[in-house]
């Protein structure tokens, strides 16, 4: 059975994120370098159906900041969900190159396990990190994001049935229930259980109570997916899956998953989006800290490293002058 | 200059008067009252689009604090506007043809016109190769004046450092560190290299258009504010390339339509933001578009409405007086009988002024699927 891949984060930084931080640096951090919590959002996959070929073309997988990152509270469209971050601002582009990443890495990746193993919190589970290194004079910002994912050995492998639409599994009206309650309630990872045309939602930290008695087959596992890839659910299920490995390893060698992709409920005629799967693994060691992966590589080079917003166009004056007719 | 002319626009903005009285219907503007009951219909049955609160020392005190502007993120691009570009020039121009000897006896019914006639076919095959490349062809004569306006940023990518490519800016090569992560992780999705997926879905990278050019797929943030001195709402443009870099003005300037690039639309200071610069379709004749479609529109929905009336004569209360200027936000509903207030006759509800709007935007900005109100 072929492995399960998972579309790692995209990061998209809004320049009203970039200005908030110039802002910041002059006014509030100056030289101070240390760590501040920092708010991202990441909403459904998105597709678009181009009008000439009659493809879906998929959009990324992105996790988003704006201009409001470093507030406590983030103003969040329907259907999107906060990431906590850590972010970590360096004075000159030689500390930035110099700074240990492993060791920031480790120490996010470990606060993580902590946090899953002991706390049961499932708000960990799509930190990430950031660090910067803002050239103010030039208007340009150099940054490398981290979405630390937690290795599963052995790895997860889907069923030979793969991936296929969530209402070949599910009827319209159990996704509309579903939708709903989403809607009302936007939450990053939620549990389903079935029974007849009707379903019920629930919270994964009640997994044990909310499930009780009900057999496997009606079970599903659900996450809000930013990926719109179709054989590749987002970054966020794997560390729902380590969670669920280290809370729940009695249930845990198989999982019925539903990857949420449906902003709206489809207009006649249209399919849903969201994607479902089966997916197993064999018995893992739950008491030591799995390894982590997930720098964000470079979208040109595809290697890691950090990359560059050149924001001068849009913010020195001078250049904006030039254009201004 | 620039900056001297947006600090006069700043403070025209501050003096001239808030609409009171609904003008919709007269000249296309609306006051602020209705850009907040079009923007709840807006984001009521288009969720993709959310009230923001902006900065708050920058918020106006005639709108709610927290519906200061509309925005909507992420909004696809797939193509340049210039690929769609038509111009003015000799390859446009029309032609009459006549068939047979039937001009030779000046029986001119027979002849007919065609236009475009200069224009190559352009067919997607490898046999007609780089055909696609010569209709953007802003540079010729009769775009001289917007040329030499942009001084040295040329629309079309003639020399490396302008619009399609950036390439260097963001190669950080000494910064490379793969020693970070060990070895490849085999569950992480690699990025998609040619071969197409599954399913008819295609990764946005892998596109190919016409002759093997990726096709690159940019995405928008569109906001909507309110322009307190053209009493129309104005729409702005943050943009991010494939690779979700915020994209240059030259590069925005590729995807509105060649008639509107430079000319009304332009890069200035979002109101909402201390700092904020972002693309704007200047609002100056904003109102007049919006009257004469609001005006067609009207008509037909009137007639509809009308039609619908006498098909349903169970509601036979005359509204007629109704029909002279009902805005109000299903605000009737004691009136009226017990069939649905679709039924009033009263014309076209201010609610869809926006959505008449997005229409109208998108003619302008082609390309960028601001329109995700089809279903009117």
């Amino acid at each position: 059975m072929p492995v399960v891949q998972f579309a790692p984060f995209s990061s998209l930084v809004q320049p009203s994120f970039w200005h908030e931080l110039t802002r910041m640096k002059i006014d509030v951090l100056r030289l101070s370098d240390e760590t501040l919590p920092i708010q991202g959002s990441y909403t459904v996959g998105r597709s678009i159906r181009d009008r000439e070929t009659g493809k879906d073309i998929v959009l990324g997988c992105n996790l988003s900041l704006g201009g409001d990152a470093y507030e406590k509270s983030i103003q969040l469209s329907p259907m999107s969900v906060a990431a906590n971050g850590m972010f970590k601002n360096y004075n000159t582009i030689e500390d930035f190159k110099a700074a240990d990443k492993s060791a920031l890495f480790n120490e996010l990746s470990t606060k993580m396990w902590d946090a899953i193993v002991n706390h049961k919190d499932t708000s960990v589970l799509s930190k990430f990190l950031l660090i910067t290194f803002a050239d103010l004079k030039k208007y340009q910002y150099y940054y490398w994001f981290a979405f630390p994912a937690f290795v599963s050995k052995p790895a997860w492998e889907i069923s030979e049935n793969g991936w296929k639409s969530a209402d070949e599994e599910l009827s319209a009206n159990q996704l509309t229930t579903i939708h709903q309650s989403l809607y009302d309630d936007t939450v990053p990872f939620f549990l389903v259980k079935t029974s007849g045309d009707s379903v019920q939602v629930g919270m994964v930290e009640k997994f044990d109570e909310f499930f009780g008695d009900v057999s496997s087959e009606l079970r599903i596992v659900g996450f809000l997916d930013p990926s719109a890839s179709a054989e590749n659910p987002g970054w966020p299920l794997r560390n729902l899956l380590a969670f669920l490995r280290v809370h729940f390893p009695a249930q845990s060698s198989s999982f019925r998953v539903l990857c949420w992709r449906d902003s709206e409920i489809p207009s006649a005629g249209k399919a849903w989006k969201s994607r479902f799967g089966v997916i197993s693994s064999g018995e893992s060691d739950t008491a030591t800290k799995p390894s982590a992966v997930g720098w964000e590589r470079h979208p040109t080079t595809n290697k890691l490293s950090a990359r560059m917003a050149d924001l001068a166009p849009m913010m020195d004056p001078a250049r904006l002058a030039d254009q201004a007719v | 200059m620039h900056a001297i002319q947006q600090q006069y626009w700043s403070l025209r903005d501050y003096l001239s008067p808030v609409l009171k009285e609904s003008k919709f219907k007269e000249h296309g503007r609306i006051n602020p009252e209705e850009f907040v009951a079009a923007g709840d219909f807006l984001a009521y049955k288009f969720p993709v689009w959310t009230w923001e609160k902006g900065d708050a020392s920058k918020a106006r005190d005639y709108l709610p604090s927290d519906k200061q502007y509309l925005v909507t993120r992420g909004v696809p691009c797939l193509r340049r506007a210039t690929s769609l570009a038509y111009t003015d020039e000799d390859e446009d121009a029309e032609r009459l043809l006549s068939f047979g000897d039937s001009s030779a006896t000046g029986n001119e019914a027979d002849e007919w016109v065609e236009t475009h006639a200069g224009r190559k076919a352009t067919l997607d095959s490898a046999a007609n190769p780089g055909v696609i490349d010569d209709i953007p062809d802003l540079d010729g004569e009769g775009y001289g004046g917007l040329s030499n306006a942009m001084g040295n940023v040329s629309i079309s990518s003639t020399t490396g450092a302008t619009a399609g490519e950036t390439p260097d800016l963001d190669d950080i090569p000494d910064m490379e560190e793969e020693d970070l992560e060990e070895g490849d992780d085999e569950a992480t999705a690699a990025p998609k290299t040619g071969v197409p997926s599954a399913g008819g879905v295609l990764d946005a990278t892998q596109i190919e258009v016409a002759k093997g050019n990726l096709l690159q797929v940019r995405t928008y943030d569109v906001m909507i504010t309110y322009d307190k001195y053209y009493q129309t709402p104005r729409i702005w443009l943050i943009g991010y390339d494939e690779n979700r870099t915020p994209l240059t003005p030259p590069q925005i300037f590729q995807d509105v339509s060649a008639d509107h690039a430079l000319k009304t639309v332009t890069i200035e200071a979002f109101p909402h933001s201390a700092s904020l610069q972002a693309a704007s379709v200047h609002p100056c004749k904003h109102a007049s578009v919006m009257k004469k479609v609001i005006e067609r529109m009207n008509a037909g929905v009137v007639e509809e409405q009308l039609a619908q009336r006498k098909t349903s004569s169970g509601s036979g209360t005359p509204k007629e007086s109704k029909k002279k200027w009902g805005f109000g936000r299903k605000g009737s509903k004691d009136e009226k009988g017990p069939v649905g207030d679709e039924e009033e006759v009263e014309g076209m509800r201010v609610d869809f002024y926006l959505v008449v709007f997005l229409k109208f935007i998108a003619s302008i900005v082609p390309t960028i699927e601001v329109d995700s109100t089809t279903a009117f």
